[in-house]
């Protein structure tokens, strides 16, 4: 029952994780071309042949009164006719292939990307080829894909996902007034305003050969690699869009703010801005860390053992130090989503409302106890175990590998498996500890959460009073003096700290 | 590690393996073996190297639901089965799978619970023996089966802000009256706020389902079929075959066309499901072929209505269908989200006029040709690595037990005429079949 529509203008499809090729059987080196278009070629056996076209380019690059911009973008080029084809055209043709080509739009990253059979391949890389060369650009698609757009960001995310909503609100919240600071489908009075005009702008400015990295993945022809580059010189040479993004700034106390709507329970999500990405000397360390506190749906990690296992607080509760979109709806991350700079954040799945301030302290209790006193070493090893194993299974399919060498050749790393690989393996406790003394913190957090009674939400947690949590069975000793100090942790919040926002005015400005 | 007494293994002759051979829609050879004890061992090597994917379908979902006031125990059943043995509490659990860097997880049906793992072939050995150690043992005290109640409940409130669950449970609760599809996997939420009282029911469920007969290993990857089948010889072949059988109660047929119409206190745009009530699913006749051609040829991307509604009007900005797919008459249906409530009648009947469409007049045979073409390669696209090829073999495995009913059904579709389309359109999207539901949010302005 979910929508198609929902997913992908989610920027994050389903559809695009699962279009994926075989692998070959042997490893293969990415083949970097260093001078002219950037390719990274995976050539395999498999009868599947995936196209990623990269451009490094998206929502940072907007102009200020342009959110949303390379999103729409994205959108109309993969969902809209292309000079000689019109939509409905495009959709006979692709139909007998049983296909499609995505297109999504992140920060850093605007990404095409399809799946065909080999016997397709020259039809359906026709079809991408123009979809991105020579868009239609006509007015009764963008009229179609901005009203997708704006009912994408609306309905389907303000209205209808309370747990993305609040994600996606602390990415905002922590990069307020940074080229990152909103939403990647834009804001809903600008969205309403913008033209075809305003659309082509951005395309001829970013859509560019400096910005494109082309990615071909599985058993196509010799020679149509080169081809493709060839075809993509036809874009202009134009010039990489600047990395030089602002230092982004923590907050000096934990904030909250309550986005008030109908709904049953309450989501939180919490975190602050953590400037090291993937290729840093620490991303390993961090990334084991947040692996231990809270590895992504999986039943390892701190969070989902202290409170959904031991307590029933919730469906499961994670960590991230990479951005991972539409996480309810899957497993693994798609890759193509690069950032230089990241959040640290939990993500607390939805809690009854007697329980919503207990969660919030729990959750800030673990942290602590984190920073305070780091990882075990037999926790270390299991992790370290885990995540050394779990990158095959993230690079199961050629697409995926596809994107993971993409994204190391943004990077400007090598290959993501052997590097992690690699760290991992040299790794100590202490080094993991070091590290989280060094980046994480348990206070000057940004909390979002999603509430009916915000006023009542509000005034719990800015009261100091106690919040315990009552249960209806029977629990060990040890719980219920943990659940003491945890039910009075200090929140270290002021009625000045605490914000309610009607949902209606959320990614409208 | 628990590991079978070797006399066990003796015991057992192997079933005859079959061995299915290429050139059917499912490009990979498998073995289908059965135990004495009524397991059912499917293996199926890939080339794709180093990584195994363990799909272990249960043929219980919340069909099986047979008693008023315990819906969702199929479902809490799948979380239960995460909650540890005497040998293998769940700390040890979790760090082996985690030592192991495993993913897992498992999912519940109206028809199957299905738990999946995929991991590295060297940890084959331990996976196979740890989940034969909770099929067989699981044991779990009163206080943590409380406890997971509520992480069931957490699911739920998950689940409860999005408008399209509500559409669905609602088209469950109208279209059914007797059998067990009223009710949807998650269960009714007074039912599922009981459960904390009802442990001992929940060992009886256990009971009932969680036995060889009901259930099928699907292992898939690099693999050697005859290791696995000795390693599931002596991890598996211990367990005891059960005798219980659900009274699945018939549904009546529906005798008119039924609706139903939600409030939401949210922000959302008006949804709409018009569903027929359909036949079981089948590969051995044209039913369910015939329904999915319908659903693809009348709603997909390329199709006229879809055009209309979508591309040129722009009234609707998601449309989609399906055809029944249970074990037992479930829907047919078309889901639309409309961009206006005003719209929300004129397109029901669009709807139906283009179900009606398909018992008036056969289908054009050159699109005909094209859909087969694309299921063709829908189907090639979709087996990209072993995990995918064990879900989708499990698929169908919950449905007739083996991945044999996938070539059959694909057999089936591409020998589908017109003719069988008409027919089947004429039995099943007919007025008195019809259940619709809609849904839609405040009027503007007044959403709080």
């Amino acid at each position: 029952m979910n929508s198609r529509f929902l997913l992908s203008a989610l920027a994050v499809t389903l559809a695009a994780t699962r279009l994926c090729a075989q692998p070959s059987g042997v490893a293969s080196q990415p083949s970097h071309v260093v001078s002219g278009l950037k390719v990274v070629a995976l050539p395999g056996k498999s009868p599947l042949v995936t196209i990623r076209l990269v451009f490094t380019t998206g929502a940072a690059f907007e102009p200020a009164d342009k959110a949303g911009i390379a999103s729409l973008t994205a959108q109309l080029l993969s969902n809209g006719g292309t000079k000689t084809q019109t939509y409905k055209q495009i959709n006979d043709a692709l139909y007998p292939m049983a296909t499609g080509i995505q297109g999504y739009s992140d920060k850093e990253m605007t990404t095409f990307v399809g799946q065909t059979h080999v016997d397709n391949l020259e039809k359906f890389y026709a079809i991408m080829r123009d979809m991105v060369l020579n868009p239609g650009w006509r007015a009764e698609d963008f009229t179609r894909v901005k009203d997708d757009q704006l009912n994408a960001l609306r309905v389907s995310l303000r209205g209808n996902n309370d747990e993305e909503l609040g994600k996606e609100e602390l990415y905002n919240l922590i990069y307020a007034g940074h080229p990152y600071g909103h939403e990647n489908l834009g804001a809903g009075s600008v969205l309403e305003k913008m033209t075809v005009a305003d659309l082509q702008a951005f395309y001829r400015a970013h859509y560019t050969q400096a910005n494109l990295i082309i990615g071909i993945a599985g058993g196509y022809p010799p020679g149509f690699a080169a081809r493709v580059k060839k075809d993509f010189a036809a874009l202009p040479v134009g010039k990489a869009d600047s990395f030089a993004l602002p230092k982004p700034t923590g907050l000096t106390h934990n904030q909250v703010t309550i986005i008030q709507k109908d709904t049953r329970s309450v989501a939180w999500s919490l975190g602050f801005p953590l400037d090291h990405k993937r290729g840093d000397p620490d991303f390993p360390a961090l990334l084991l860390a947040s692996s231990w506190l809270g590895q992504h749906r999986e039943s390892g990690g701190r969070l989902y053992l202290r409170m959904r296992e031991l307590r029933g607080l919730n469906y499961g509760d994670y960590a991230y130090i990479e951005y991972f979109p539409s996480g309810m709806f899957q497993f693994e991350p798609d890759p193509n989503l690069a950032r230089h700079q990241q959040i640290f954040q939990i993500w607390l799945r939805p809690v009854e409302q007697p329980d919503a301030v207990f969660a919030l302290r729990l959750a800030m209790f673990e942290l602590t106890n984190l920073v305070e006193k780091g990882i075990a070493p037999n926790d270390f090893e299991r992790t370290r175990s885990f995540l050394s194993k779990y990158i095959n299974i993230l690079t199961k399919t050629k697409s995926a590998e596809l994107g993971y060498a993409i994204d190391s050749q943004y990077y400007r790393m090598g290959d993501y498996n052997t590097y992690l690989k690699t760290a991992l393996a040299k790794l100590t406790p202490d080094d993991v500890n070091r590290v989280i003394k060094k980046y994480l913190h348990a206070d000057r957090l940004q909390i979002v959460g999603i509430a009916k009674n915000a006023s009542e939400l509000a005034a719990a947690l800015t009261s100091g009073a106690s919040s315990p949590k009552k249960y209806n069975s029977d629990k060990p000793q040890d719980i219920l003096s943990e659940d003491k100090l945890v039910e009075a942790w200090p929140l270290g919040l002021k009625p000045e700290d605490v914000k309610i926002v009607p949902v209606a005015t959320v990614f409208e400005n | 590690m628990r590991l079978r007494p070797c006399l066990v293994i003796l015991a057992f002759l192997l079933a005859a393996s079959q061995a299915f051979a290429a050139g059917k829609i499912f490009p990979y050879a498998y073995n289908q073996e059965d135990l004495p004890n009524g397991l059912r061992l499917i293996t199926i090597p890939t080339d794709f190297p180093n990584i195994v994917s363990l799909y272990i379908v249960v043929g219980t979902g919340s069909r099986n639901e047979v008693e008023p006031g315990k819906t969702g125990y199929a479902h809490l059943f799948e979380h239960l089965m995460f909650r540890g043995t005497a040998e293998y509490p769940p700390e040890k659990y979790t760090s082996t799978l985690k030592s192991a860097g495993a993913a897992s997880n498992a999912f519940t049906t109206s028809d199957f619970t299905a738990y999946h793992t995929t991991f590295s072939k060297e940890d084959l050995p331990v996976m196979l023996s740890m989940e034969a150690d909770r099929f067989q043992h699981l044991d779990y005290p009163e206080a943590d089966f409380k406890t997971e109640t509520l992480a069931v409940l957490g699911e739920y409130n998950k689940n409860s802000a999005n408008p399209a669950q509500k559409v669905y449970e609602t088209l469950r609760a109208t279209g059914f009256t007797s059998h067990t599809y009223s009710h949807t996997t998650m269960g009714f939420l007074k039912d599922i706020q009981a459960m904390p009282d009802a442990y001992q029911y929940g060992r009886e469920f256990f009971n009932r389902y969680y036995r060889p007969e009901y259930t099928t290993i699907i292992v898939a990857g690099d693999i050697d079929p005859k290791r696995v089948r000795a390693l599931i010889d002596e991890r598996w072949g211990n367990w005891k075959r059960g005798n219980f059988k659900a009274q699945v109660p018939a549904e009546p047929p529906q005798d008119a066309a039924r609706r139903a119409h939600i409030d939401w206190p949210s922000e959302t745009l008006p949804l709409m499901t018009v569903a027929w009530r359909g036949p079981a699913y089948s590969d051995d006749t044209m039913d369910t072929v015939a329904l999915d051609a319908i659903s693809r040829l009348g709603f997909d991307q390329n199709s006229p209505l879809y055009q209309k509604l979508v591309v040129d009007e722009q009234k609707v900005d998601s449309l989609f269908a399906g055809p029944p797919n249970n074990v037992d008459p479930e829907f047919f249906g078309v889901n639309v989200r409309v961009k206006d409530a005003k719209d929300l009648a004129s397109i029901e009947e669009q709807i139906k006029a283009t179900a009606r469409s398909f018992a008036d007049t056969p289908v054009d045979p050159k699109k005909l040709e094209v859909l087969k073409q694309h299921l063709r390669y829908e189907f090639a696209l979709g087996l990209d690595n072993s995990e995918s090829i064990a879900a989708t073999v499990a698929q169908f495995v919950a449905l007739k037990r083996t991945p044999e009913s996938m070539n059959r059904y694909y057999d089936m579709s591409l020998k589908l005429t017109p003719a069988d389309i008409q027919r089947v359109a004429k039995q099943v999207l007919i007025d008195k079949n019809l259940d619709v539901v809609t849904l839609t949010g405040p009027a503007k302005g007044a959403a709080k």
